[in-house]
């Protein structure tokens, strides 16, 4: 009972990281720009969060705006070099994986090892001392309520309204979208920036939140398994706040099993993750319906009146 | 870093086969002209860790001997990598050079045969030669000393221990500790998780906050970042560090740590390369250190600790040093086999390939 209770609680703050980072990549790639840096922006937000926090008087406000917008210029960065000088998506956002890593080692020497307490989850009289499901729900943070609404507008954006609907349109056919009048350059740039911004907010909840510590190369892969994430959501936000819930409760479980004495094998239970998101990608691939594939220029450089 | 270290366990053990193969040269090595040594580092000199206790121990080498000694940071595991920055050194003049990780072993071993009037030394290191010295410490020593402080101040008689990764080196941290603790508390049991990462906050927090959450009151660690001493702190129970004094990091939670004194090993061995009396071959296998020899040691003790418990753990590591071995038999493993005979010490072989944990452990070092 306590153990379901505590890993119900702590599944969320483990959740958010992935999920804030998903959504970001999946108004990328909604956009058709195959974002693989998300491991290196994730770094430096982390950084510039704690960073933040810690030199302008411990404001976990301003640690958290500060990592948003550290992510939404990397973000922009990533757009630029992409769109305007047309540079390969993959080897792009592979560069900006050891960009991060490298400039967050660089810089990031006096503000490693540093403990803090940011913030803590909130209390709920009542509601929060419900058995089991209290925590889960009530006795969280701010930020995973604020990464939630995030998720409803990241939706509400992209399908109900008419700039998500020519961001989409940019991401599955930019020629159409560019005949139909809509500035592609701008689209994606504009794209890159928001998810970059929300892949920043993921690696400031990490060291912020989940760690409350700052260590150099510290992600150790997280933003690699939102890249999956993406996959595994088939490009939904629903679907990744799903699958975010599903990796922080495998990631939250692992240590309570080995700690409460389970004789389990180390390396097969690190591995069950993965073992899960292969799973769901072959089930997806197999019952592919309609709406669920990948955007059609997804990773293609769009060049106007280039012949196809 | 997770597969060179993955490696060194490996390593470790097959390297002891081949050593006793080879002969033991003694032929003692003596340095031409006046010692001018330099530094590999593994990482940065501030990584919280491993590599900050080298860098602490070169200021402190620095201090006895009046030099400054030049370093260089973040020379990883590969030879490519620690090939040049060591021959720019001895193109200098350095004549003696120091490395610091596992992985440094191979590429020093072939600078070693093609320097031979240079000396070469690596913590952590495993190679050896007429003028190459592999060192590591005996970890087990301070984590039996800190267990015996973490045996006194369970109330719950449930203690936590946060560890990397199931090899030799960090099982017999955990079964040295659980040991030590049953020295000062007979009832205890000891609830291990492995995070499977040497450097990963994020696992060390959840493993840390999972052991909190079955009731444990003093947390062990053998991973490289505070955070399990951090979570200690938060909670309201004790922790013990490794690597260095980790009260910087959380002085009310902290109250033992295993510390890494490579200077109280080394300024001796720089004395008797000047001198002559240097002879690293006579042990085949690397220099494999007690306590007493420095390479490690213990911060002891917190406020939290009884001045009783304190005389008793000066006192095991005044035996440690009269030749105690921490693995004296009878010893039974978690499926209560017995592993060290009453009477009887495992062999050095046997430690590095230590892949058991004591009765009274509960975790599991199975892998797959």
């Amino acid at each position: 009972m306590d153990f379901l209770t505590h890993w119900l609680a702590f599944t969320p703050v483990f959740a958010m990281p992935l999920i804030a980072a998903a959504l970001g990549l999946i108004v990328n790639e909604r956009a058709g720009l195959l974002n693989l840096g998300a491991e290196g922006i994730m770094l430096c937000g982390a950084l510039v969060g704690v960073v933040a926090f810690l030199e302008f008087g411990g404001n976990p406000t301003l640690g958290f705006i500060f990592a948003v917008l550290a992510g939404a210029f990397l973000g922009f960065c990533f757009g630029f070099f992409v769109v305007v000088l047309r540079t390969n998506q993959v080897l792009t956002g592979i560069t900006f994986v050891f960009l991060g890593i490298g400039l967050t080692g660089l810089i990031g020497v006096p503000w490693v090892n540093k403990a803090f307490s940011a913030i803590d989850p909130i209390y709920i009289p009542w509601l929060t001392d419900i058995p089991i499901i209290g925590r889960f729900f009530f006795g969280q943070d701010l930020v995973i309520y604020v990464t939630i609404i995030l998720a409803i507008l990241v939706w509400r954006f992209l399908y109900h309204t008419r700039m998500g609907l020519r961001l989409r349109a940019v991401g599955e056919n930019p020629q159409a979208a560019d005949a139909g009048g809509i500035n592609v350059e701008g689209y994606r740039l504009l794209a890159a920036t928001i998810g970059g911004a929300f892949i920043g907010l993921a690696g400031g909840y990490l060291s912020l939140v989940v760690a409350k510590i700052f260590v150099e190369e510290m992600t150790q892969g997280r933003g690699w398994i939102a890249v999956a994430l993406v996959i595994f959501s088939r490009w939904s936000p629903w679907r990744a706040v799903a699958g975010g819930l599903l990796f922080g409760g495998i990631e939250a479980l692992i240590p309570r099993l080995k700690a409460a004495g389970f004789q389990l094998p180390q390396y097969f239970l690190e591995m069950t993750p993965y073992a899960v998101t292969l799973a769901v990608l072959i089930y997806a691939a197999m019952r592919l319906r309609a709406g669920q594939e990948a955007p059609k220029a997804l990773g293609t450089p769009y060049v106007r009146e280039d012949r196809k | 870093m997770k597969i060179l270290r993955l490696a060194m366990a490996v390593a470790m053990v097959s390297v002891l086969g081949f050593a006793f193969q080879q002969a033991a040269k003694a032929e003692p090595f003596k340095l031409n002209g006046d010692p001018k040594p330099a530094w590999l580092y593994f990482d940065v000199k501030s990584d919280g860790g491993w590599t900050q206790a080298i860098h602490e121990s070169k200021l402190k080498i620095d201090e006895h001997f009046g030099w400054d000694i030049p370093y260089v940071e973040k020379i990883p595991e590969v030879v490519s990598s620690i090939m040049p920055a060591a021959e720019r050194y001895i193109k200098r003049g350095h004549n003696i050079i120091l490395g610091s990780a596992y992985g440094h072993s191979d590429a020093f071993k072939e600078l070693a045969d093609k320097y031979p009037d240079v000396a070469f030394v690596i913590p952590g290191g495993h190679t050896n030669s007429g003028n190459l010295q592999g060192i590591y410490g005996r970890s087990y020593e301070p984590h039996y000393l800190c267990g015996m402080a973490a045996g006194a101040l369970t109330k719950t008689n449930k203690i936590g221990f946060v560890a990397a990764n199931p090899f030799g080196v960090v099982n017999w941290t955990v079964n040295g500790y659980l040991i030590g603790a049953r020295k000062t508390n007979p009832d205890v049991t000891l609830h291990v998780v492995y995070t499977g990462a040497w450097n990963d906050p994020v696992k060390e927090r959840a493993a840390a906050q999972a052991l909190v959450e079955q009731g444990v009151d003093v947390i062990g660690q053998h991973v490289d970042t505070p955070t399990p001493q951090i979570v200690a702190q938060e909670n309201g129970i004790y922790g013990t560090g490794h690597h260095r004094d980790m009260r910087e990091f959380a002085p009310k939670a902290t109250q033992c740590s295993h510390l890494w004194v490579w200077d109280r090993y080394l300024i001796p061995k720089i004395e008797e390369m000047v001198s002559g009396t240097w002879n690293p071959g006579a042990q085949p296998y690397g220099d494999f250190i007690h306590i007493h020899d420095g390479g490690n040691d213990i911060a002891c003790c917190g406020d939290a600790v009884p001045a009783d418990v304190v005389n008793q753990i000066n006192s095991e590591k005044a035996a440690l040093a009269g030749g105690k071995h921490v693995f004296e038999g009878p010893l039974y493993d978690q499926e209560g086999t017995l592993r060290v005979k009453e009477g009887e010490v495992p062999s050095d072989g046997d430690l590095w390939g230590m892949d058991w944990l004591l009765q009274g452990v509960v975790g599991t070092t199975k892998t797959l």
